[in-house]
C-alpha cells in the first residue's frame, strides 16, 4: 500500500484538516438546524493516498457494504467528493436526522432521500468552506447515492490506469447521542492537488502572520 | 489626617492580604494541578486567563486577569509548534467548533513543558463565533509516559488497545494496526479487528464483557494479516477495569506476535508425536515378530526359569504359553541333552554352549531338534530356537539316497568293467589253454617239433593278462608306484623301436627331445606304459595314417594354469605331449575322456581305462594332465610331471640282459600259495641258489631264528598270521643285515613302496616273469 504523503507536508495537512474542521463545523451547524438537536462533527486527520489504496483502506476497516453520497465539484481545483458510511450505520444516521418516531418502512422509503440531503449539507459545508477560506469559488453537482464496496466507490476497476489521488478524511459524527463513523473522500487528479497545495501555502502564510485573522473577522 | 493615615494603613493591610491571598491561590493551584483557563473574546480581540494559565505560559497573572491582546495566547509556545497552533486557532476563529491540541511551552528554566489545550467556540444567535474558551493542562508526564510506551511498543512490537464495553470502536496504537497488517490509525471498528481472527479462535475484542472486572485474561489466536493475507499467531493480554468516565467496563490490553514460538512449539509437538508414533510403531513391529515368528522365542531369567515364550511354542511343541512360564528351561530338554540345555542358559561367558543344537521334547513326547542362539542382557537371557527337525530328516534322507546312488553307480561300473575284462581274459585264456592243450597233445604223441611256437603263444597271452591286471591295479591306485628321479628323454628314446612297431607303417613318428630336459620324479615303468597307451590311442585315432609327435618340454606353471582339467599347483614341470593328426574328439567326448570305463571303442576292444589310468598315475605322481582336441585336426594329450629338485642317481633303462645266475647263496621263500612257492623254488634252484621254503610265518620263524646261513628272505606280503613285513622285522632282530624281497599281488598298505620298505628291502609285484625275479634277486645280493 503506497501512501503519497510527499504531496502535502505536515503543516499543509494540518491546514487542510483545520479547513475541513471549519467546513464540518458549519455543516454541523446546518444539521443542528435541520434536526433541532446537538450535532457534533470532527475530523481528526487527513491522509493523501492513491485510489487503490483508498479502496483497500476502506475495505480493511469496513468489511460491510458501504453507502456513499457523491458530488462532483469544479473550480480552481476539481474532482469528486464522497461521504461514506457503513450501510447499516447509514440507517442510524437517517433515524438520527429524521427522528425516532418513524417506523422502519418509512425509514426505508426515505432513506436515499435523507442520505442525499444530509450528504449535500455536509459536503457542501465542507467543500464550500474550504473554497471560501482559500478565496476561491466552487461549483457542485447534485448529490448521488451509491451502494457498494470500496472498489466500486473509488472507481478502482474502471480507472485503473489513471490512478488518481484521494484526500481521505475520517470523521466522527455524534447525533442525538448516537455515535456514527464515516469518511469523507475527495478524489482529485494531480494538477488539482497541486493547485490545492499552492492555495494551502498562501493560506498558511496569511493565517500565521496575524493572530486575530478570521474570515470577515 | 487620621482618616487618611488609617485609610493608608488599611490599604497596606489589604494589599498585604491580597498578596498573601494571591500567593495562597498560586500554591493551591500548584498543589491541585488544576487546569489553566482562558477566554478569548473574539469581537473584542482580548484574552483573559487565570493564574494557572499565566504560570504555565510564564506570564504575569495580574495582566492576564485584566486582559491582554490575543497574541499573548501564543506566548511561550515552542517555535516548531506555533504555526500549527496558529492554524488551528484560525480554524476556530473561522468557524471550527472543536479545538483539541497538544503542544510544547518553553519554561523559564529553558526546559520544555507539554500541554494539552481543549477549547470550544461559543456562537451567537447568527452562528457567529463570539468567544473561544478552554483549558490548558500540563501533560509533560503523560507525554513522557506516552513516548516511553510508544518506544516500548515499537521495540517490543507490542500493540495496545482500549475498548469500552458496548462501543463499536476500539482505540488502538499504531503498532496494534501494524501487527494486524492494517493501515495505522487510532480508532478501529470492533468488527474490522475481529474479522481478521481465525473463525475457530476467540476474537481479540470480547463482544460482551463480564459484569465485574477480571484480573487477567490471556488468549492466543490466529489472524489473517489484512495486507499480505499471511496467517500469524498473536497473543492478547489485558485487564478489565471499571471505566472512570462512563459507567461500565473498560478493557485495556496488548497484543503481540507469537508466531515464531508457536512454530517452534508446533515443530516440537510434531517431532514429539513422530517420536511417540515411532516408538509405538517399533513396539508394534517387535510384537509382530514375537507373535508371528516360527522360531521359538523365549526369555529366561538368570535362575533358568522361563519368563515368557512366544506362540511358536504352542505351534511347534504344543505347549500352552501359561503352562511354560515359571518352568525350568532345562527341564524341557530330553534327559541326555540336559547338560547342553544348562550350558545354553548359563550366563558364564567362559563356557559357551558346546552344541548350539538342542533337542526338546514336545507336549506329545516327540523330540524335536532346534538350533539355538542366545543373548544375555542384564538379568535375562533371550533364546531363539530354530526348528531344524525337518531339515535334519531331509539331510538324512539325502545322505541315504546318495549312498544308494553311489552303490548303484558302483555296481554299474563293476558290471562294465567285468564285461570288458572278462572278454579280454577269455581271449587270453583261450590262447593259453589252447596252446597248452596243443602242446600236451603233441607231447603225448611225442611230436616235439614246433612246440616253441605254442609255448610263446601261451606266454604272450599270459603276459597280456598280467599287463591287464597291472593296469587295473594302477587304475584303482592300489598298485604301488616306484617313484624315482627319472630322465624322460632317454626313456622316450628307448621306446622308439617299440613305438614304431606298434604304430605300423602308415603312421610316422616324430620325437622332440631337448637335451637340457629336467629330471622328473615318477615311476618309469608307469610312464612308459602311459606313453605307450597314449600312442596306441593315437594310432587308433588315425586309421588312415598320419603323424604322431612326442614332445618333451620344460615348463613352469602358475597356479591354476590348466583350468580345463584340474587346475595345477604352481611349479616346474616336464611336459610330455603326445600329439596326433587323427580324428580328434568332439566336446562331449572330451568331457568324459578321463572318466573310468569310458571308451569309444567297440566292447571288448578296450576297457576304457586308458586315460583314466594315466590320469590316476599322473595325479599320484603329483603331476597334471591336459587334453586338447579338435574334430578333424587331432588330439594333444600333455602329461605334466613334477621336476626333480634333488640330485639323485639316475635309473637308466638297461637293455635286456641274459638271466643272471646265483652262486650258491641261501634263499628262504615264504609263500602260502603252493603253486607259486613251487614255481619260485624251482626257478631258484635252477638259477643256482639254495632254496628253503615255508608256507607261513610259523614255519619260517624257526629257520630265521636258527644259525643256518641265509642270504635272502623272499616273502609274500599277505600271509596268514604274521604278515610279511612283521616277519621281516622279527628276522631283522637276529639278522640285521638280512635282505628281504617282498612279493605282492596288491599292497594296500604299500601304495607308495618307499614308505613300506626299509633299508635292504625291495618288492616285486605279482605276476612276474622268472627273468624279472632272477634280476631282482641278483641285484639285491650283489648290492651288499
Amino acid at each position: 500500500m503506497s501512501f503519497i504523503s510527499v504531496t502535502l507536508d505536515e503543516l499543509e495537512r494540518d491546514a487542510l484538516t483545520e479547513l475541513v474542521n471549519i467546513g464540518v463545523s458549519r455543516a454541523a451547524a446546518s444539521l443542528r438546524k435541520m434536526v433541532g438537536k446537538q450535532v457534533l462533527l470532527s475530523v481528526p486527520s487527513v491522509e493523501v493516498v492513491t485510489q487503490n489504496a483508498a479502496a483497500a483502506l476502506i475495505g480493511q476497516r469496513e468489511s460491510d457494504d458501504l453507502v456513499a453520497i457523491r458530488q462532483e465539484f469544479g473550480g480552481a481545483f476539481s474532482g469528486k467528493a464522497l461521504l461514506i458510511f457503513p450501510e447499516d450505520n447509514s440507517l442510524d444516521l437517517v433515524r438520527a436526522i429524521m427522528g425516532d418516531e418513524l417506523d422502519s418502512a418509512e425509514v426505508a422509503s426515505l432513506k436515499d432521500e435523507a442520505l442525499a440531503e444530509t450528504g449535500n449539507v455536509i459536503l457542501n459545508g465542507c467543500l464550500g468552506t474550504i473554497a471560501n477560506m482559500l478565496d476561491q469559488s466552487l461549483q457542485m453537482s447534485l448529490p448521488k447515492v451509491l451502494y457498494g464496496d470500496g472498489k466500486v466507490l473509488f472507481d478502482v476497476n474502471k480507472e485503473a490506469d489513471t490512478d488518481g489521488l484521494v484526500l481521505f478524511l475520517y470523521i466522527n459524527f455524534s447525533v442525538r447521542d448516537r455515535n456514527i463513523r464515516g469518511y469523507i473522500a475527495m478524489i482529485m487528479d494531480l494538477p488539482s492537488l497541486g493547485m490545492l497545495k499552492e492555495l494551502l501555502g498562501d493560506f498558511i502564510s496569511r493565517v500565521t502572520a496575524d493572530s486575530n485573522w478570521a474570515v470577515g473577522g | 489626617m487620621d482618616k487618611i493615615a488609617s485609610a493608608r494603613n488599611e490599604l497596606a493591610e489589604l494589599q498585604c492580604k491580597i498578596g498573601e491571598a494571591r500567593q495562597r491561590l498560586e500554591l493551591t493551584l500548584e498543589a491541585a494541578g488544576a487546569a489553566g483557563v482562558w477566554v478569548w473574546d473574539i469581537p473584542g480581540q482580548r484574552l483573559t486567563a487565570d493564574a494557572r494559565f499565566a504560570a504555565l505560559t510564564g506570564q504575569d497573572p495580574i495582566e492576564l486577569a485584566k486582559g491582554v491582546p490575543t497574541s499573548r495566547f501564543f506566548a511561550g509556545i515552542h517555535t516548531e509548534d506555533v504555526r500549527r497552533i496558529r492554524l488551528a486557532v484560525a480554524g476556530i476563529l473561522a468557524g471550527a467548533e472543536v479545538f483539541s491540541k497538544d503542544y510544547r511551552l518553553l519554561r523559564e528554566d529553558g526546559g520544555i513543558r507539554w500541554v494539552h489545550a481543549d477549547g470550544r467556540t461559543v456562537l451567537d444567535e447568527l452562528d457567529q463565533p463570539i468567544r473561544f474558551h478552554g483549558t490548558l493542562v500540563d501533560v509533560t508526564d503523560r507525554k513522557r509516559t506516552e513516548e516511553q510506551l510508544r518506544v516500548a511498543q515499537t521495540a517490543g512490537q507490542v500493540g495496545t488497545f482500549e475498548h469500552i464495553d458496548g462501543y463499536g470502536t476500539v482505540s488502538v496504537s499504531r503498532q496494534f494496526c501494524r501487527l494486524l497488517g492494517l493501515h495505522p490509525t487510532s480508532v478501529l471498528p470492533v468488527r474490522t479487528i475481529n474479522l481478521l481472527v481465525h473463525p475457530e479462535d476467540r476474537p481479540i475484542i470480547d463482544p460482551k464483557l463480564h459484569n465485574e472486572p477480571q484480573p487477567d485474561r490471556n488468549i492466543e489466536f490466529r489472524i489473517t494479516r489484512a495486507d499480505t493475507g499471511e496467517t500469524r499467531w498473536l497473543a492478547r493480554r489485558g485487564e478489565c477495569h471499571e471505566d472512570l468516565e462512563a459507567s461500565g467496563l473498560r478493557y485495556i490490553g496488548v497484543i503481540y506476535d507469537i508466531t515464531e514460538s508457536k512454530r517452534i512449539e508446533e515443530r516440537l509437538r510434531l517431532s514429539n508425536e513422530a517420536l511417540s508414533e515411532n516408538v509405538r510403531e517399533r513396539t508394534r513391529e517387535r510384537n509382530q515378530v514375537w507373535q508371528n515368528s516360527r522360531d521359538l522365542l523365549t526369555v529366561v531369567g538368570v535362575d533358568g526359569i522361563i519368563r515368557d515364550v512366544n506362540p511358536a511354542w504352542y505351534t511347534i511343541l504344543g505347549f500352552e504359553q501359561p503352562s511354560l512360564i515359571g518352568m525350568s528351561f532345562v527341564g524341557l530338554a530330553s534327559e541326555q541333552q540336559q547338560g547342553n540345555a544348562k550350558q545354553l542358559v548359563s550366563f558364564d561367558p567362559g563356557s559357551p554352549p558346546a552344541s548350539r543344537e538342542l533337542e526338546l521334547v514336545g507336549a506329545d513326547g516327540s523330540p524335536r531338534l532346534f538350533s539355538w542362539d542366545a543373548a544375555a542382557e542384564g538379568e535375562l537371557i533371550y533364546l531363539y530356537g530354530h526348528d531344524i527337525t525337518a531339515e535334519r530328516r531331509q539331510a538324512e534322507i539325502l545322505r541315504e539316497t546318495e549312498a544308494l546312488l553311489r552303490q548303484s553307480q558302483k555296481m554299474e561300473a563293476v558290471g562294465q568293467l567285468t564285461g570288458g575284462i572278462a572278454h579280454d581274459f577269455n581271449n587270453m585264456l583261450t590262447g593259453i589253454i589252447g596252446s597248452l592243450d596243443v602242446m600236451k597233445r603233441r607231447i603225448d604223441n611225442a611230436r616235439y617239433d614246433d612246440l616253441d611256437r605254442f609255448m610263446n603263444a601261451a606266454i604272450t597271452s599270459a603276459q597280456r593278462a598280467a599287463s591287464l591286471t597291472h593296469r587295473l591295479l594302477a587304475f584303482s591306485r592300489r598298485q604301488s608306484l616306484d617313484r624315482k628321479p627319472t630322465d624322460v628323454v632317454p626313456l622316450i628314446h628307448s621306446m622308439r623301436d617299440l613305438l614304431t612297431r606298434t604304430l605300423g607303417e602308415s603312421i610316422s613318428l616324430e620325437t622332440v627331445l631337448p637335451p637340457d630336459s629336467w629330471q622328473v620324479i615318477t615311476d618309469a615303468n608307469q610312464l612308459e606304459s602311459a606313453v605307450l597307451n597314449l600312442a596306441i590311442n593315437a594310432r587308433d585315432a588315425m586309421p588312415k595314417g598320419g603323424q604322431l609327435r612326442i614332445e618333451i618340454a620344460n615348463v613352469t606353471l602358475a597356479e591354476g594354469a590348466i583350468p580345463s582339467v584340474d587346475g595345477a599347483a604352481a611349479g616346474d614341470y616336464v611336459r610330455v605331449s603326445v600329439i596326433d593328426t587323427g580324428e580328434g574328439m568332439p566336446e562331449a567326448v572330451m568331457e568324459k575322456a578321463f572318466d573310468p570305463f569310458f571308451t569309444t571303442k567297440p566292447i571288448g576292444q578296450g576297457t576304457g581305462l586308458g586315460l583314466s589310468m594315466i590320469y590316476g598315475f599322473v595325479r599320484q605322481s603329483g603331476g597334471h594332465v591336459e587334453l586338447a582336441s579338435e574334430v578333424g585336426k587331432g588330439t594333444n594329450v600333455s602329461v605334466y610331471l613334477p621336476r626333480n629338485l634333488e640330485t639323485a642317481p639316475v635309473i637308466t633303462i638297461a637293455d635286456a640282459e641274459p638271466t643272471p645266475l646265483g652262486q650258491g647263496e641261501t634263499v628262504l621263500i615264504v609263500e602260502d600259495d603252493a603253486a607259486v612257492r613251487l614255481l619260485v623254488v624251482d626257478v631258484l634252484e635252477e638259477l643256482g641258489y639254495v632254496a628253503l621254503e615255508a608256507a607261513d610265518s610259523d614255519a619260517a620263524l624257526p629257520i630265521l631264528q636258527s644259525d643256518a646261513r641265509l642270504d635272502l628272505l623272499i616273502s609274500d606280503v599277505g600271509l596268514p598270521g604274521l604278515n610279511g613285513r612283521q616277519l621281516a622285522d622279527i628276522a631283522r632282530q637276529t639278522r640285521p643285515q638280512l635282505r628281504v624281497l617282498f612279493i605282492t599281488g596288491y599292497a594296500a598298505m604299500a601304495a607308495s613302496r618307499s614308505d613300506f620298505l626299509g633299508v635292504g628291502m625291495d618288492m616285486i609285484t605279482k605276476p612276474f616273469a622268472m627273468d624279472e625275479l632272477a634280476t631282482k634277486i641278483r641285484s639285491m645280493l650283489v648290492g651288499c
